[in-house]
This record gives structure tokens, sequence and C-alpha cells, in this order.
């Protein structure tokens, strides 16, 4: 197995490889492990550093830059501006996600199917890929003794309410709920592709280049043959050693906001002007409660299940606890004042609300870096509304102190009755605060070259040699996590790029 | 393909049985004490973590300064400030040349605030500690997204630096390192055979409790 950091590279070198990989999160990996495994050449490229099970630690402020794009500081600019983060390490995403395995819904793919006209990613087509990645990362629900009392207490809230409660499929073996899923698992049980598809990948013997920034293709004749980017010194940041890769096939699986970053500055996906449109990112919202008795909700899985009744309408209600570093920044106080509020750390219980996208952002270069730009509009806005009404409802019903709401200007709701003061304060789409994790569809997969940027292989239109494998190809949002549609979509590319033509 | 070195220090886990049989990580030089092979701060992967960006030592006061009001009085450390204007100058290096750069200017004008609210003519630096607050907490507040948008580089880098010390966690009794040392060993035991019975259940909630 090869895993090369900084200090392996020379200045100049040109690698060679049969199929190079950029990205090894969700897509980037499994394009790999595949074609590795089918006995291809596979070279990866990875920004971030390797780092094994063994290092993950509950320190945030150490996770951040080691796991994290930009150490975490990274903002969709629109209104409201929306946080958004990212993995950087090898595994990529799948290191610091929370590891939820749900299928793409059946109402998804044939919107999809119907939208490209073709069955490549309708149901049927998508099944036994759904299958084989499931088997893969051993997607299963949670066993009981993973569960924490955060997750329990809003099982019996929606049932008191009388909502539809599912349990979560995970991406798990054997997971006990240290709940450290954003740190790293430091258990071993999270299947990231750290684990599961990059040693596949490596034992069939891929190589890995790390700390690698790709910064342009490498393109003859109208084909690319390669990628040129910079090794990065880990210990002043600086890129200063060129780094060439020279292969017959590309894959980019940097994400839904690197991808077109790095295909942007060569002015591709012309024939549709798509490239960079179309940004879906699934904003969500979080609405914290203080309960008389402490919860401990630092203590079992992240997500034990999700409420799913409002589904239909585009809204998801889960808890998701987070180390006391996140909390504490996006809590509206300072000084002594957050302390004490922090003071309730173990009695607060997590939770957010996801609404589904109903319009797209961009994404576009600016001064050397990706600008993500997208705003909520109304509609999404009154489904926030509504389901931050729903979770502190429901938290009151279950015997909540009080409910620190998303809201810049009015943050503490001490009742139930405080809730009809929503309508009233939020007439504004600027004071929602808002999060995401699930960059999506900015270069959209699709059977015409005037509507899409890749065809249905995963192949730029404009560029042949040139594959995508990640979130960037989803047609519209998914509507649910997007990890194992993005590695069932990466199954296809590789399954495509394996026959040669 | 040119050079070609495989990491020695690294332990791939192949399989996650390997994580429990690798060899535990030594702590820093000097101390014979032999750690758990996880959840150390500063884990020998062979990684190494940036130096913090070089910046004025003008800027250096207004970190300073930022630090100070944002953060709570108590409990600290006589080094508190210091590790945490560190920690957001290494943070800086890994983000781009162009943000790194918003960010600090940022900075500058959150130190102008009390010009730019009309609250004064003197800078926050030049400003009592809780004075200093009350503009930042204003701004963090403020009905203008603008100002508002100010406060997410630092409030996110400060407080998450500040609420991840050891110190702070004992001050909110939140003890994640003992915690997920306990369910390695669940779980250890259960890929020996042993599947968690109702003893290894996590509850501290009564059933139905309202």
């Amino acid at each position: 197995m090869t895993i090369l950091a900084h200090r392996d590279y020379r200045n100049p070198e040109v690698h060679e490889a049969e199929i190079a990989v950029v990205g090894t999160g969700a897509g980037g990996s499994v394009v790999g492990a595949e074609l590795a495994e089918a006995g291809r050449d596979v070279l990866f490229l990875e920004e971030g550093g390797y780092h094994p099970t063994s290092s993950f630690n509950p320190y945030l402020a150490e996770s951040l830059p080691r796991l994290y794009r930009d150490a975490g500081g990274t903002i969709i600019m629109g209104r409201p501006p929306i946080p958004y983060a990212e993995g950087r390490c090898v595994g990529g995403g799948t290191v610091v996600n929370g590891g939820m395995a749900w299928r793409p819904p059946e109402e998804v793919l044939d919107a999809w199917e119907a939208l490209t006209g073709q069955p490549d990613l309708g149901p049927r087509s998508m099944e036994p890929l759904l299958d084989r990645v499931e088997a893969r990362i051993h997607a299963k629900p949670q066993h009981p003794a993973s569960i924490g009392d955060d997750s329990r207490l809003l099982e019996e809230g929606a049932r008191r309410m009388g909502w539809r409660y599912e349990h979560n499929p995970r991406a798990q073996d054997r997971c006990v709920g240290s709940n450290q899923c954003i740190t790293g698992c430091p258990t071993g049980a999270k299947q990231s592709t750290l684990l599961g598809y990059m040693p596949r990948a490596l034992s069939a013997g891929a190589r890995c280049m790390t700390e690698v920034r790709a910064h342009q293709l490498w393109i003859e004749h109208g084909r690319c043959v390669g990628v040129l980017g910079k090794a990065i010194n880990p210990s002043s940041r600086e890129e200063d050693i060129d780094v060439r890769v020279r292969a017959k096939a590309v894959v980019v699986a940097c994400g839904a906001i690197q991808t077109p970053f790095l295909l942007l500055r060569h002015r591709l996906g012309r024939p549709s002007r798509q490239l960079g449109k179309n940004f879906l990112c699934h904003p969500n919202t979080k609405v914290v409660a203080v309960y008389p008795t402490d919860l401990y909700a630092w203590q079992g899985v992240s997500q034990g299940g999700q409420i799913r009744e409002f589904r239909e309408e585009g809204i998801l209600m889960a808890e998701n606890a987070v180390p006391p570093g996140t909390a504490a920044a996006q809590i509206p106080f300072l000084g002594q004042e957050a302390l004490d509020l922090m003071k309730r750390y173990n009695a607060m219980a997590m939770t957010g609300v996801l609404v589904e996208d109903s319009h797209a952002g961009t994404v576009t270069r600016s001064f050397g870096a990706p600008m993500a730009r997208y705003s909520i509009t109304r509609y999404d806005h009154e489904r926030f509304l509504r389901g931050v009404r729903y979770l502190a409802t429901l938290h009151f019903e279950m015997g909540a102190e009080k409910v620190i709401l998303p809201f810049s200007n009015f943050h503490v709701a001490e009742s139930v009755d405080d809730l009809r003061h929503i309508e009233r304060t939020q007439r504004s789409r600027s004071t929602i605060e808002l999060f995401t994790v699930h960059m999506m569809g900015t270069c959209r997969m699709g059977s015409r070259p005037e509507r899409s940027v890749v065809n249905l292989d995963g192949e730029l239109w404009d560029l042949p040699g040139c594959y995508v494998a990640d979130a960037s190809l989803f047609p519209t949002a998914v509507g649910v996590n997007p990890q194992v549609t993005i590695m069932a979509l990466a199954t296809r590319v590789a399954q495509r790029l394996r026959t040669p033509n | 393909m040119g050079h070609v070195a495989t990491l020695g220090c690294i332990h791939f886990d192949t399989h996650p049985v390997l994580l429990f049989v690798a060899p535990p990580v030594e702590k820093s030089a000097g101390t014979n004490h032999v750690a758990d092979p996880v959840l150390e701060r500063h884990p020998d992967d062979g990684w190494t973590l940036a130096v913090p960006m070089k910046v004025s030592a003008g800027m250096h006061r207004i970190l300073g300064k930022l630090v100070d009001a944002i953060l709570p009085e108590t409990p600290r450390t006589e080094t508190t400030l210091r590790d945490v204007t560190r920690h957001a100058l290494v943070s800086l290096q890994y983000m781009p040349r162009s943000s790194a750069t918003v960010f600090l200017w940022t900075m500058r004008a959150l130190n102008w605030s009390p010009l730019w609210r009309f609250r004064g003519i003197r800078p926050l630096t030049s400003l009592p500690t809780e004075a200093a607050r009350r503009h930042l907490l204003a701004a963090t507040r403020s009905r203008w997204l603008p100002i508002r948008l100010l406060m997410y580089g630092p409030l996110g880098l400060f407080m998450s630096s500040y609420f991840d010390q050891d110190y702070v966690h004992h001050e909110l009794r939140y003890d994640p390192r003992t915690f997920i040392a306990s369910r390695i060993r669940v779980r250890r035991e259960w890929l020996a055979g042993k599947e968690p019975g109702a003893a290894e259940e996590i509850h501290h909630r009564p059933h139905g409790s309202r």
C-alpha cells in the first residue's frame, strides 16, 4: 500500500497512472476502489492528510484543521449566509459526517429518470448499485446499546405528537455510540471510506498522493490527459512543489463546490452553461432545548433517527449533538453569559430542521477561491419557521425549560406561548441562522449536452477523458443524506470507465 | 512513477479490528506514561500542525482584545488568551489567502466598531474589556446582516477553541475521553463475540420523565 505525503515529492516529477482520481471522499474513493479491484492502475490525489482512526480524538480545535476544509471556516454567501462544513482528509466528508445511509427516495429517482429521458438514473437501474454500496458500508440501524437519551427523547416526543419517527440506517459496523462522528470515529465503527473503500483500493494496488491540491487539468488536443497540482507544505502551508499526474482518464470528485471550481478554470460546460449552476445544499437550522435534568446528549449515537412526518413537505427533523466548541459558537451570547448557558450543556437536546431546496444557487471562481452563492426562498423560509415551531413545541411537550431559537432577533422561548412571536418577528429571511453539510448539483448529469454538464457515464460533454463522480452530479436535490446516492453514482461511473471504449 | 515511499509511522486501518491491536502511542518524550491508542490531543500520526500565520504586533493586540472580550472571564489559565489567539492564527493558515485576509480586515473593522456605531472614537484595543464586550455583543445581535456577519469568524474560531480546553470541559462536566474509552471497551468485547446487553445501554434520564 502506498500513501505519499509532501515529504515524498520532488521537483520536477511526472507521475503516471491509468486513471487519476482527484478526491477520496464518498465519490472518489468508490470510483478508485471499484477500478483498482478491476485491475486498473489508479492514482488518488487528496488535498488533505492521511489520519488513521488511532489518531482521532474528541478535541474540536485540533480536528478542524486536520480533517476539515479551511479549518471549518467556510461559508456560502446569500440571504442568509450559510456556514458549511466539508471534509479535507483521506476519506473526505465520510470521515466527518454522521454516517447516515438513506437511499434516495423512489420519487426522486423517478424524477431523475424523467428529467434525463433515460432509465439509467431510475429506480430499477439504481437498485443494484444501491445494494452493492449498502453491503460495502454495512448500512443498518443502530444497536439499542448505542442509543442515547436525546434520541430516545426525540422518539418519545414524536410519538406523543403523533409524528412518524424512523431509525436511521447508518454506515457502521458495531457502533457503540461514542458520538464523535464529526471529529472522526475513534472506535472504528463508522464505515467511512477511510476504513472501507480506500483500504480496498490500496490493497488492490492503487496509490494515494496526499497533501496535493489539484489546480488545473492537463489538456492536450482537446482531451484531458492528467492533472496539474501543487504539494502543500504541512508546516508553512505554502504550495511549494509542482505535482504532475499523467493519466488516460481523470475523475474529479472534490465535492459540489471544489469540483466546479476546478473545472471552471478551463471554462468548461459551454454547451449548457450549467457548470457551477444548480447548486443545492439542504440548508438546516438548530433548535436547542434545555431540560431540567441532564441528558448527556454527547453520549450515544449522533442521530439515532429522524422525524419524517413532514418529508412530503421537504422537512426533516433530527437530534444532532455537537461538542461544546461547536455549540458555543452558535449561541448569541458572549463572555460569562455564554458560559452560564454552556454550563447547562449536559441538559441540552440539540436538534435541527433540514429543508429540501426549492431553488438553486451558483458556484463561481472569485480571487482564487470558490464562491458559493445561495439564498433561501420565501417558501423555504416559511418551512423553516414551521419546522422550528414543530420542534420547539415537541420540546416543551417533553418538559423543556426553554428553547434556544435560531433567530438573531429572537433568541429564547420560555414557553410554548412564546412561539407565537415567531410569525411576528421573523418576517425577514436574513434573521434565521442556517448551516449545511449537503452540497450538491453543480455538474448535473444528463442525456443532452444543452441541458447538463456531464453525460450519463459521468464524462464531461466538452472534455473527453474527464469524468465527475461526486454530489455535483445530482440533477436535483435528493432530499435525504446524500452519501449512499453519491456512492451509487460513483459506482456507476466506475462501471462505465471499467469498460474501455 | 517517480519517488515512492510508504510512511512508516502510519498504521493503516485495513479492518476496524486492527485498531485495537495497534501498539499504544507513546506520549511526549521524557515521560514514561503510555497513553491509550486513541484520544490524544496531538496524536503522533506523522502529521504536522501548521505554524501560526505571521501578523503584525498591532493585529496581535486586536486579536488579543477581541479574544478577551468574547471569552468568559473564568475559567482561564495564564495562557488562555495566547492559546486561543494562536489557534486562530493556525486556522487561518488552512484557509485560502483571500479568506484569511478578509478575516483579518474583519478584525480591524470590529476594532473600530465604536466609531462606526457612533458610540465613541476610540478602538476596542483602548477600551476596558467589559466595554469592548458590549460593542461586540451589539454587533452579534445587530439587525443588520453585514454587521452580524463580521462576528461569524471570531465567534466560530475563538469559542470553538476556548470551549475545547480540558479545564472548560471540566467546568461543563463534559468528559468525552472517559466515555469514549469505555465505549471502545464495549466494542472490543463485541468484536470478541459478546454483544452489548442492557448493562451497556446509555441511560441518564428516568424513563417517561417530563
